[in-house]
């Protein structure tokens, strides 16, 4: 599962230990800048600069991050192809009719336009996978917990997360469970399986509030839930490459406005 | 007043909704420092009872004491009680509450109003009894079962209970980790905690209770001494379990000639001492072995690593559970992780030296064990303590049996 794979990577980045502060400073000023950048280069340039600290000081296995990037690839794609079509601008460059009184063109305002979208998606998917492969769920809370999110809201947001791979595992087991009794070999039992696995899943979810309760008054709850131990310190020398790299970043971007001549 | 009784049971009764009666009239008392086994089939009430003794369920009828007082079901009267009365759920993923170890394990304290230094301190004395340091930051999903369980463990103890009350302890471990986890559970009764269980194991409860409790369709149907509560076949049967195998064991010897003591056998170590005692009187080895034993707290790092390499003859085995971190740490391999004073015995009557690793607070039950056990069968075992300043790292300077003098004996 995504989730618990993102989860354990997260758990063993050589940037675990780094402050969470500093990873979300990276990551939400990269993601910042290549969304306000008017050229493709800077998010090209940030996209491909995360992705390679990730996979040769983060340890990232290539294949993983390969696998993650596979779905914003073939939605972007899959949204440029149609872009392409859409945009308008420029010079034709190429066109067709599919059928009679309709016709297909691209575009040179197009092609920049599309480029720059699958750009942008490269290099904020980038930039939030950066994010999501260093840094575990329960750092995060500490980081909302530090940015003055309600404790009542980080409690709950806490405990679901802790019950989802419970939930998950039971899901998990039943639907083996329904595969090998071939509950999904036609159309009709298919739907009838799911349908008993979702209402299974609701009872013993109901159940498990239930018990969560129990364990709760058993150690004396008293409408604490502890943090986890104070988070890792912001540390002079990783927020300091992390600065000069967004700094060198918004240069390019500020360089690559219209007014000051843009890229080529 | 009976001053070292800590939980009593008089006449209680209890109905589920639904008017099915689950606890049908049951009277006992738990006293300090006891471990006491509730041992019954599935349905027999067990987790009910359990559940009355830090007061989640409210008996129908009848009264529950606490340290000799009635227990009151007032919000602040539960909280004291709960603080010492320590529950731990059957399955660990339904007790494990928090997102990361740290978490969970300071959920008892945090609740208790303690400040942040303490919580740390008691999440940290907890992680470390359960043998869990370093496991802080962890989050549950990426646990074993057995480090689960341990965590749920860990989260009680940090509220520094003085009863423990373990819904079956062992369901979902493998062997191995059961047998850690009964260990583990032999260290906290040491430390001076009241441990009950529920099981329907006779083979772990037999061995390891101080008193078993048999239950049948929410009642009592024994209450005594393992031996005595097991050796009824007709009532053991009634419960639906099964006689120990080594209790039948010894009543099929019994039955064939064999002299067995009053005491039935409570491990392999009493079952070997009635057969050889039938064979040969004593024991079958001319120069029975020694028993050492090192104190880790006391040893330098690496030095027992060492120590052990230059003696391919001696065994080791570990007790508690700072031990058996010590030894993985300095890569030592247990042979014996559980039963350890009764497996080295053994071996020590086969004329083979063992070498076992404990804390200073256990090392004086291993000298308690073998005396017993010498003046119960007449042999004579040594039992010597490592000194951990003349501990040599060099070469082998003994056979088995022979210790050199980097000991000395106690």
């Amino acid at each position: 599962m995504i989730e618990t794979n993102l989860d354990s990577i997260a758990q063993q980045s050589t940037f675990r230990r780094i402050s969470t502060s500093t990873k979300l400073l990276l990551a939400l000023g990269s993601l910042i800048l290549c969304l306000v950048s008017p050229s493709p280069l800077v998010p090209l340039i940030s996209g491909i600069t995360l992705s390679l600290v990730l996979i040769i000081p983060g340890r990232t296995s290539l294949r993983s991050y390969g696998d993650l990037l596979i779905g914003p690839a073939i939605f972007s794609g899959v949204s440029v192809i149609v872009l392409l079509f859409l945009l308008g601008g420029g010079e034709i460059l190429w066109q067709f009719s599919p059928l009679p009184g309709i016709t297909l063109a691209i575009t040179t305002g197009a092609v920049q336009q599309s480029t720059l979208v699958l750009c942008r998606v490269f290099g904020c998917s980038a930039a939030l996978f950066f994010l999501a492969l260093t840094t575990p769920m329960t750092d995060l809370f500490n980081g909302m917990k530090a940015a003055g999110i309600p404790a009542e809201l980080i409690d709950l947001m806490m405990i679901i997360y802790r019950y989802i791979f419970i939930i998950q595992a039971q899901a998990s087991e039943i639907w083996q469970a329904q595969v090998m009794r071939l509950g999904y070999g036609r159309p009709g039992e298919a739907v009838r399986s799911f349908s008993m696995l979702c209402g299974m899943l609701f009872i013993s979810s109901w159940n498990a509030g239930e018990d969560l309760v129990k364990a709760m008054d058993c150690r004396c709850y008293d409408g604490i839930l502890p943090s986890l131990d104070p988070a890792e310190p912001i540390r002079f020398w990783s927020l300091l490459p992390v600065v000069l790299y967004l700094a060198g970043l918004g240069s390019m971007v500020v360089a690559g406005l219209p007014g000051n001549g843009g890229w080529p | 007043m009976a001053v070292n009784i800590i939980l009593e049971a008089r006449d209680i009764r209890y109905r589920y909704p639904g008017n099915r009666e689950a606890i049908k009239g049951i009277s006992f008392h738990v006293r300090k420092g006891e471990k006491i086994a509730l041992v019954g089939p599935n349905g027999a009430g067990k987790s009910t009872l359990l559940q009355m003794f830090n007061g989640m369920i409210h008996p129908t009828e009848g009264t529950m004491l606490f340290d000799n007082e009635p227990i009151r079901y007032d919000a602040s009267s539960l909280r004291k009680l709960r603080r010492r009365v320590g529950f731990v759920l059957q399955n660990p993923d339904r007790q494990i509450i928090a997102p990361t170890v740290y978490q969970d394990v300071a959920f008892g304290p945090a609740n208790l109003g303690y400040d942040e230094q303490a919580i740390r301190e008691a999440v940290e004395v907890a992680l470390r009894q359960v043998g869990l340091d370093g496991f802080e930051r962890r989050t549950p999903h990426h646990l074993s079962g057995g480090e689960k369980k341990r965590v749920a463990i860990a989260g009680v103890l940090a509220m520094d209970p003085d009863v423990l009350v373990f819904d079956e302890p062992t369901s979902g471990l493998d062997p191995s980790g059961s047998e850690d986890l009964m260990e583990l559970l032999d260290e906290l009764n040491h430390d001076g905690k009241t441990i009950i269980i529920s099981t329907h194991d006779v083979e772990l409860a037999y061995p390891w209770a101080e008193r078993a409790i048999l239950l049948m369709d929410g009642q009592i149907i024994r209450e005594d001494v393992p031996d005595i509560a097991f050796g009824n076949t007709k009532v053991v049967r009634m419960a639906h379990l099964s006689v120990p195998t080594l209790l039948e064991l010894s009543a099929e010897l019994g039955k064939r000639g064999f002299p067995v003591p009053e005491r039935k056998p409570r491990s392999v170590l009493d079952m070997v001492h009635i057969i050889e005692n039938h064979l040969h009187g004593t024991c079958n080895h001319p120069s029975p072995g020694t028993i050492l034993v090192g104190n880790v707290d006391e040893t330098a790092g690496g030095t027992l690593s060492a120590w052990v390499q230059a003696r391919p003859g001696v065994i080791v085995g570990a007790m508690g559970t700072r031990a058996k971190q010590c030894a993985a740490q300095e890569q030592i391999t247990l042979e014996f992780t559980y039963g350890v004073i009764d497996k080295c015995i053994l071996r020590a009557l086969r004329g083979k030296d063992s070498l076992i690793l404990t804390t200073g607070s256990m090392a004086g039950r291993v000298g308690v064990r073998v005396d017993a056990y010498c003046r119960e069968s007449g042999n004579d075992i040594r039992v010597v303590t490592l000194d951990p300043a003349g501990m040599s790292p060099g070469p082998a300077d003994c056979k088995e049996g022979d210790h050199g003098n980097d000991e000395s004996q106690k």
